[in-house]
């Protein structure tokens, strides 16, 4: 093996190394867009400080725009390696989201201020109701799925009608005002840049990377989605990891929640979150995870999430369109799984 | 047609497959092709098949030299290669699988499917087999389903057919009929190329034996010169114990006890009880139920009647993750789907029942499993390079005992093995045949369920016969064999 390894070039061993990791070739495909994405924002400034600093600047933006979603992906990733996927994730994050506003809400009418709960104690109470009815989301789902056996497609997409329909439904005529002290949930500045979303990201990306490779939960979801009777026949309890694994994603989605209602301090129940399902399988798949299941990770997920943002921004500074980005988008989905097909 | 290959040559990297390998097949013959799993039969036959390139040799058909550097160009050349896991689609009427990929159309562009059952009950008149052409593939048994490849590859003008192991998932009867068929090809002219383990199948319906091994030819000749002895001898290269061995079984408690247990409609009525340091055979026929029993004590059959008892307790088992925790474990038959997860390495396969006793505040202790599961791959002698390379890298007899190490490493009392050397090599089949006893000595309840009697009277100390649900009788001694066996698993 020594010599063989000697002989291969470079580019062979580039092509080996592209074929047998998802992470490398997605770390390669991201590296290219940064390359891109840094020629694109151009060098035209007084000094090389002023160039890093708008230089960072644009990268907090990009990282900051995409935190919500790729949370989400966090979760998404677990799902499909499971084997499943999660539709209801936009619409569960808008009705956590209303809940949680009412909650809080800071009108003197407000559910926790009327009775005299305000403050840090009031957020509390809120946040733990928000990761509580996310949870109970997930409850539901992954019941349905794991124990009743409905395919997972059909069970979300039918949460994501009701969710979004009843929130609608409901907040019709309440009007929230998020207090100003909430909002520093987010928006608290370190280093003079409002970072924290950016922060919570990584650390639930980490965290949930120790838990995919270290924990026996993390393996027997790549079990289950490789071989769901093998799983069972080893002496997995499967439905009750399926079951925790939509939970897990539920909330996940309360924490996205949380983060939007304290970024931007009010909801648009119509629109906020529609559209975050397919972004975040977008990332996953981007990211080197199998739809079929069994394979993938959450490196390659925030790897797959930046590719996309990046991409985004990238168009942006050269002036596309908005309407044509999302093309784009759809386009580098299908690029990147046709580049990690493997041959047979 | 007649087929010869001559100095076949393939290498995998530096690791020599076929070594100069001379196969010849002539016309209305039943050629067996033998050897251990890794000796290079699937190489020579993926070759002749148009799967593989090889380096160097020649194939010739009468006398004619060709290449194939596809399957489809093997298949028009009139060679088909019936693979293990049947390529039938179980939503289609037979007819319509007959004709996948080569529909007749009319004019119009639409099926014919009027010509199409002509013509494949033309065929099956012309090999004087009973099926209906419209029945659904799904509706057959195995060998039905086997007969119709075959009759697929009649349609498609195959003069030479490879089937490899066509007879693992069938029962004797069934396989009766597949030979049936074999034997009305041998009339009509038509070389089969015949990949087995089961050597007394190979003595019944082969004229000619070829068998390779470390990917050389050792031996070949005419069957009817040889004996199942001689052909394990050449596969394995030494001699090979087919005989059963006295044991004298220290019974401890009573590990298992079941009481008429039923699960309608696989079984009812059925109580046994199991000893530590004792090996139970139960076999029988397809159909008789062993499986589900047994599933059902690992708790993958959900509810049921009766009562179990682990240790003289009464206990209710409906899911795996309880009977793990009551010290049961169960290999089940069919490795692929049941055995092993091919997307996880040769470690994670052999440590996965014991994740959760490796977890050190929650993380997996790397370490230990290493620890376990390399004093697993002592004791069973696997043969491996690196625990990270994926498990489809090993042979099959060596994935087997990463299955077993798995359940090793959780120490059961009662271990439950479901055909355990099914698809697994002679060499290693005895390999395993030695682990069982060494369990049953070291004091674990072990229980082996097959259809093979050979290895019922090889292993077990007393065995139960199964027939449609119901336990027949119990063998031991001198009624365990394979005539009082049969008799009883047939009903009769």
């Amino acid at each position: 093996m020594a010599q063989t390894a000697k002989k291969e070039n470079f580019i062979q061993w580039f092509i080996r190394k592209w074929k047998s990791s998802p992470i490398f070739s997605t770390g390669c495909v991201l590296v290219l867009m940064v390359i891109l994405q840094t020629v694109a924002l151009g060098f035209r400034d007084a000094s090389f400080g002023a160039w890093l600093q708008r230089w960072g600047k644009n990268w907090i933006n990009i990282l900051r725009n995409n935190a919500g979603v790729g949370i989400v992906a966090l979760g998404m990733t677990f799902v499909i390696i499971s084997g499943g996927i999660d539709l209801a994730v936009g619409s569960t994050m808008t009705a956590v989201g209303a809940v949680l506003m009412v909650i809080i809400n800071g009108y003197p009418t407000g559910l926790l201020t009327s009775v005299g709960i305000t403050g840090p104690w009031a957020y509390v109470i809120g946040i733990a109701a928000a990761l509580v009815v996310g949870s109970l989301v997930g409850v539901i789902n992954g019941s349905l799925i794991a124990y009743r056996k409905l395919p997972p497609f059909i069970v979300t997409l039918g949460m994501m009608k009701i969710c979004r329909s009843v929130t609608q439904q409901c907040m019709q005529k309440v009007s929230v005002k998020v207090p100003a002290g909430f909002l520093a949930i987010a928006n608290t500045k370190i280093g003079g840049e409002t970072i924290l979303p950016i922060l919570y990201w990584l650390v639930l990306a980490l965290v949930l990377h120790i838990v995919s490779r270290h924990t026996p939960f993390g393996r027997r979801i790549y079990a289950i989605g490789s071989n769901e009777r093998t799983a069972r026949l080893s002496g997995i309890h499967v439905e009750r990891v399926k079951t925790w694994i939509y939970i897990l994603m539920g909330a996940l989605v309360a924490v996205t929640a949380v983060i939007q209602v304290a970024r931007i301090g009010s909801m648009d129940y119509a629109n906020a979150g529609s559209g975050y399902e397919m972004d975040a399988i977008a990332a996953v798949v981007v990211g080197g995870t199998s739809m079929s299941g069994g394979k993938g990770s959450i490196g390659g997920t925030v790897l797959g999430m930046l590719i996309i943002a990046v991409m985004n921004n990238l168009l942006n500074l050269m002036g596309v369109p908005p309407f044509l980005r999302e093309a784009f988008k759809g386009a580098i989905v299908i690029v990147a799984v046709l580049l990690q097909r493997k041959e047979k | 047609m007649n087929l010869s290959m001559r100095g076949i040559y393939k290498s995998f990297g530096a690791n020599d497959v076929l070594k100069s390998v001379d196969f010849h097949l002539s016309e209305g013959e039943i050629c067996a092709l033998l050897g251990e799993n890794g000796a290079g039969k699937s190489t020579l036959m993926n070759i002749l098949g148009g799967v593989l390139q090889p380096d160097q040799g020649t194939i010739a058909l009468d006398g004619a030299p060709v290449q194939f550097h596809t399957p489809s160009q093997s298949l028009d050349a009139g060679i088909a290669f019936i693979h293990q896991e049947l390529n039938l689609i179980n939503d289609l009427p037979v007819y319509e699988n007959m004709f996948i990929g080569r529909e007749i159309k009319k004019k119009s562009g639409l099926l014919d499917h009027k010509a199409m059952i002509a013509r494949t009950r033309e065929l099956f008149e012309s090999m004087s087999l009973d099926i209906d052409p419209l029945a659904m593939v799904s509706a057959l048994d195995a060998s039905y389903k086997q007969i119709v490849e075959i009759s697929r590859a009649l349609m498609m003008k195959a003069s030479i057919i490879i089937m490899d192991e066509p007879t693992t998932s069938l029962t004797d009867p069934e396989i009766e009929r597949v030979f049936q068929m074999l034997r009305t090809l041998r009339q009509q002219k038509v070389g089969v190329v015949f990949i087995s383990h089961k050597l007394r199948e190979v003595m019944q319906i082969c004229d000619r034996y070829t068998v390779l091994r470390d990917g050389a030819v050792v031996a070949e000749g005419l069957v009817r010169d040889t004996s199942v002895e001689n052909l394990a001898r050449d596969m394995v290269g030494h001699e090979v114990r087919t005989q059963a061995r006295t044991r004298n079984a220290q019974l401890g408690v009573e590990v298992l006890r079941l009481e008429s247990l039923t699960l309608e409609p696989y079984y009812r009525n059925v109580s046994l009880s199991i000893h530590a340091g004792e090996v139970l055979g139960v076999t029988g026929l397809l159909g008789d139920g062993r499986s589900e029993l047994f599933r059902t004590v690992f708790g993958d059959m959900g509810h049921y009647g009766g009562r179990i008892l682990v240790e003289g307790k009464p206990v209710v088992i409906h899911s795996t993750p309880q009977a793990l925790a009551l010290g049961i474990g169960y290999l089940p038959r069919n490795r692929k789907e049941n055995g092993i997860i091919k997307d996880m390495d040769i470690l994670e396969n052999g440590s996965i029942v014991i994740w959760r006793q490796l977890a050190r505040c929650g993380l997996i202790d790397r370490r230990a499993e290493l620890a376990a599961f390399d004093k697993q791959r002592q004791g069973l002698k696997i043969k491996m390079e690196n625990p990270a390379d994926p498990i489809g890298s090993l042979s099959g007899g060596n994935q087997q005992k990463v299955v077993l190490a798995k359940w090793l490493s959780a120490h059961p009392k009662l271990l439950i093995l479901d055909n355990p050397t099914q698809g697994v090599d002679v060499g290693a089949k005895e390999e395993i045949y030695d682990i069982i006893l060494r369990l049953a000595d070291a004091g674990v309840a072990v229980a082996v369920l097959s259809n093979e009697a050979q290895e019922i009277i090889r292993v077990c100390d007393r065995a139960l016969v199964m027939y449609h649900g119901d336990v027949r009788a119990q063998v031991s001694g001198d009624t365990m064999n394979e005539q009082e066996m049969m008799r009883l698993a047939t009903g009769s």
